[in-house]
């Protein structure tokens, strides 16, 4: 005889059953969105316009009505802290069901350490501006989305393009930050330079600590070295301290410089003319692509209004992994007959995807690194601009500067052939 | 071989300079108070600000810009003047005659609290004012551009050690103070005012750590974290040369800006621990410093 209590229990088994699955459907009040970046010390110079654009698109994505009808929720979450303080902020959104994505990490070291934790807790996580190239090299992380690419386009976009305009160079300076992302970055332009010109050399590769603040010695030993190039991915503070001390010292005039992520601080430290600079990534604002679209010239004019200066390349990577979060749901919505999507719909969706941004397309490869293309120029004077610009600029088609999913990529710049620079758009060709 | 060695002394002695004003603070109040302070880094990264904030008001006001040099002093004096007595009768006094273990906890507390205010007045951003350096201009030495203010510097440095030298040697509340530092109890018995005598002190190191802070914005700017760097750099100094030694911060604070300076040049990698292994080697030969002597213990 079956008793009242095991029916009572099959019946609340059943209807836990019937009810789960309705209730994963069921449109949240919002969509919780974890943000993270470096918003203190010197960092902050560069990770501050990273969280301005995204609070500036949280409210226009929401104006429009949301994602599906919910309108988004940010908690921001400042890296500044330090990795440890990073993971464990992580950790406690990730578990949070109101907390269904996030766009994580401005820095390569804490997207390492985050990446197996999203694969963990199975939440979709868009590493929004971390670049380096090791992320995908030992371990799949199928929850761990990178749309905005890695280091090795961006630095064999540099070489290539110094190749381009000054092909006799002899004599390179290298001058990075003492962590992975500075060496990596002369790993890698350097590869690719001796792949492009075998008889280059590399007279002073210095590596100060990140937050230095003063470079007179370093400015020392690199003018004494004599480089045609000295090449530089110092970024934030570092980045705008070190060209300060550079440039009355006369650094800039002796050497050509390669200022890798130049254009992050264009508005707030005066870059002499003719330096190489980039976006790492197709991210400039005033790209003739961006110029183009009127979403981003509405996009940069409102951040301009907001904060009172232009958008640089963070803030763009930024805006556009909000773009990337919605595709991705929006893909998922179409893909289930227009139910709210689980977190694993919306990895599910941003596998594979191709994205058109406010400056280009994020191509989602099947490791889930992203393609993007590479914009380079030299800063220089625009009549009607109050700051410099970019100047004799090139595009680079991501892909071609890419090297294959599971491929070792310093192997892979090694084999490139040294005629590619020419084979490339030149520039000045991306008018 | 010329083109090597005067770059390397140059910015040997440019960076010696700047290492000298916070050691010698440091040293100083050590050496009259017996209290290794761990805030001292501090006191340099508030110098800073001041005269970073006081050189853009000044700018910003349409003064004439030779102030900007007059803010530098200024700066560092006033932070002195109003920091260095509260924070001697509040908290430092309390900690005279406690185990060294209960000074440093207090001071670094002191550090902890000191460095949140920063965040808290001055944000996150970084703060630059060169005025000086553009006034100044640039000179070429072998072959490389350096900015006349370093130069200055390497002066400035070398006055106030004879300053301080002549100040402790030939001035009345020099004397009181090498008096107390050769014997405090006896001092007392003479009836020389003790208490005062440690909050002149004091206000002098915090003075020379904000002097030191002040000068370096004009070539480098201030930024969040500025003071806890500064403080490990400034305690190996002042161990390499032997506490309360003012020759030893010195001829430290030549010794480890040229190590660093070296190790730049010849082997960057090693940049970071150069301080730390001359440090070591030093003390590992000379436990009390290269000017430091064994003290018999008073019973």
């Amino acid at each position: 005889m079956i008793s009242y209590r095991k029916i009572l229990c099959s019946a609340v088994a059943a209807a836990a059953l019937l009810v789960g699955p309705a209730l994963a459907e069921e449109k949240p009040a919002a969509l919780g969105v974890g943000v993270f970046s470096f918003t203190s010390g010197g960092t902050a110079a560069y990770g501050k316009p990273g969280r301005d654009a995204a609070e500036l698109m949280i409210e226009r994505i929401n104006a429009k009505g949301g994602i599906g009808g919910v309108p988004l929720s940010a908690t921001y979450v400042d890296e500044g802290q330090g990795t440890e303080g990073v993971i464990a902020e992580y950790r406690k959104l990730a578990g949070d069901a109101a907390t269904q994505v996030m766009i994580a990490a401005l820095s390569s070291g804490n997207c390492m350490a985050l990446a197996p934790v999203s694969d963990q807790m199975k939440i979709p996580t868009v590493g929004w501006n971390c670049d380096t190239h090791q992320l995908y090299l030992k371990d799949a992380h199928p929850y761990f989305f990178r749309p905005n690419g890695n280091t090795v386009p961006e630095f064999v976009a540099y070489a290539a393009y110094l190749i381009a305009v000054k092909p006799d160079v002899k004599r390179i300076a290298i001058i990075n930050p003492d962590y992975a992302f500075g060496h990596d970055a002369a790993k890698i332009f350097t590869s690719a330079i001796k792949a492009f010109k075998p008889d280059v050399e590399v007279v002073a590769e210095l590596f100060p600590k990140l937050g230095a603040g003063t470079y007179q010695t370093e400015i020392s030993r690199l003018t004494a070295a004599r480089p045609d190039v000295i090449f530089s991915n110092l970024w934030g503070g570092d980045l705008e301290n070190f060209v300060r001390q550079a440039s009355p010292r006369g650094l800039f005039r002796s050497s050509q410089a390669v200022l890798a992520l130049g254009e992050s601080s264009m508005q707030n430290v005066q870059i002499p003319e003719g330096v190489i600079v980039g976006v790492l990534g197709d991210g400039w604002w005033m790209s003739p692509d961006a110029a183009a679209n009127p979403e981003t010239k509405e996009f940069a004019d409102a951040y301009k209004a907001k904060y009172g200066k232009w958008p640089v390349f963070p803030a763009m990577k930024m805006a556009n992994s909000f773009l990337y979060v919605q595709a991705a749901y929006e893909k998922a919505m179409a893909g289930n007959g227009g139910k709210w999507p689980t977190r694993e719909e919306v990895a599910g969706a941003m596998k594979g995807s191709e994205v058109k941004t406010l400056t280009g397309t994020m191509q989602t490869r099947a490791d889930n690194d992203g393609v993007v293309d590479q914009i380079i120029g030299v800063t220089a004077k625009a009549d009607g601009h109050d700051g410099p610009v970019i100047g004799d600029m090139v595009r680079y088609k991501g892909a071609d500067l890419m090297p294959p999913a599971g491929e070792d990529p310093i192997a892979w710049i090694g084999t490139l052939a040294a005629d590619l620079p020419a084979k490339l758009p030149q520039p000045g060709s991306y008018k | 071989m010329f083109e090597t060695i005067v770059p390397l002394l140059i910015d040997g002695l440019a960076n010696a300079a700047l290492i000298f004003l916070v050691a010698v603070g440091l040293t100083l109040v050590f050496s009259v108070l017996r209290v290794l302070n761990v805030a001292h880094g501090s006191f340099y990264s508030i110098g800073a600000y001041a005269a970073a904030s006081l050189g853009l008001w000044v700018v910003g006001a349409g003064l004439p810009g030779w102030l900007t040099f007059v803010s530098l002093v200024l700066s560092a004096a006033l932070v002195a003047v109003i920091v260095g007595p509260v924070i001697e009768r509040t908290l430092i006094r309390w900690t005279y005659g406690k185990s060294e273990a209960v000074q440093i906890l207090v001071t670094f507390g002191l550090f902890l609290i000191l460095e949140d205010l920063q965040r808290i007045v001055f944000g996150v951003d970084s703060f630059y004012e060169d005025t000086p350096v553009q006034l100044l201009g640039s000179i070429e030495i072998g072959g490389v551009v350096y900015l006349t203010y370093q130069l200055v510097l390497i002066l400035l440095a070398a006055a106030l050690f004879v300053g301080l030298k002549l100040f402790i040697g030939h001035t009345r509340i020099g004397k009181l103070i090498a008096a107390v530092v050769a014997d405090r109890e006896i001092s007392q018995a003479m009836g020389i005012n003790t208490n005062r005598v440690f909050m002149i002190a004091f206000s002098l190191g915090v003075f020379l750590a904000a002097l030191g802070g002040a000068l370096t914005v004009p070539q480098a700017g201030v930024s969040p974290g500025l003071g806890a760097d500064t403080m490990v750099l400034a305690f190996a100094v002042a161990a390499i040369g032997g506490l309360g030694k003012i020759e030893g911060a010195a001829v430290a604070a030549v010794i480890v800006a040229l190590a660093r300076v070296l190790t730049i040049y010849f082997a960057p990698e090693l940049d970071a621990v150069a301080p730390y292994l001359v440090m070591l080697l030093v003390l590992l030969v000379r436990p009390y410093g290269l000017f430091g002597s064994a003290t018999t213990r008073k019973i």
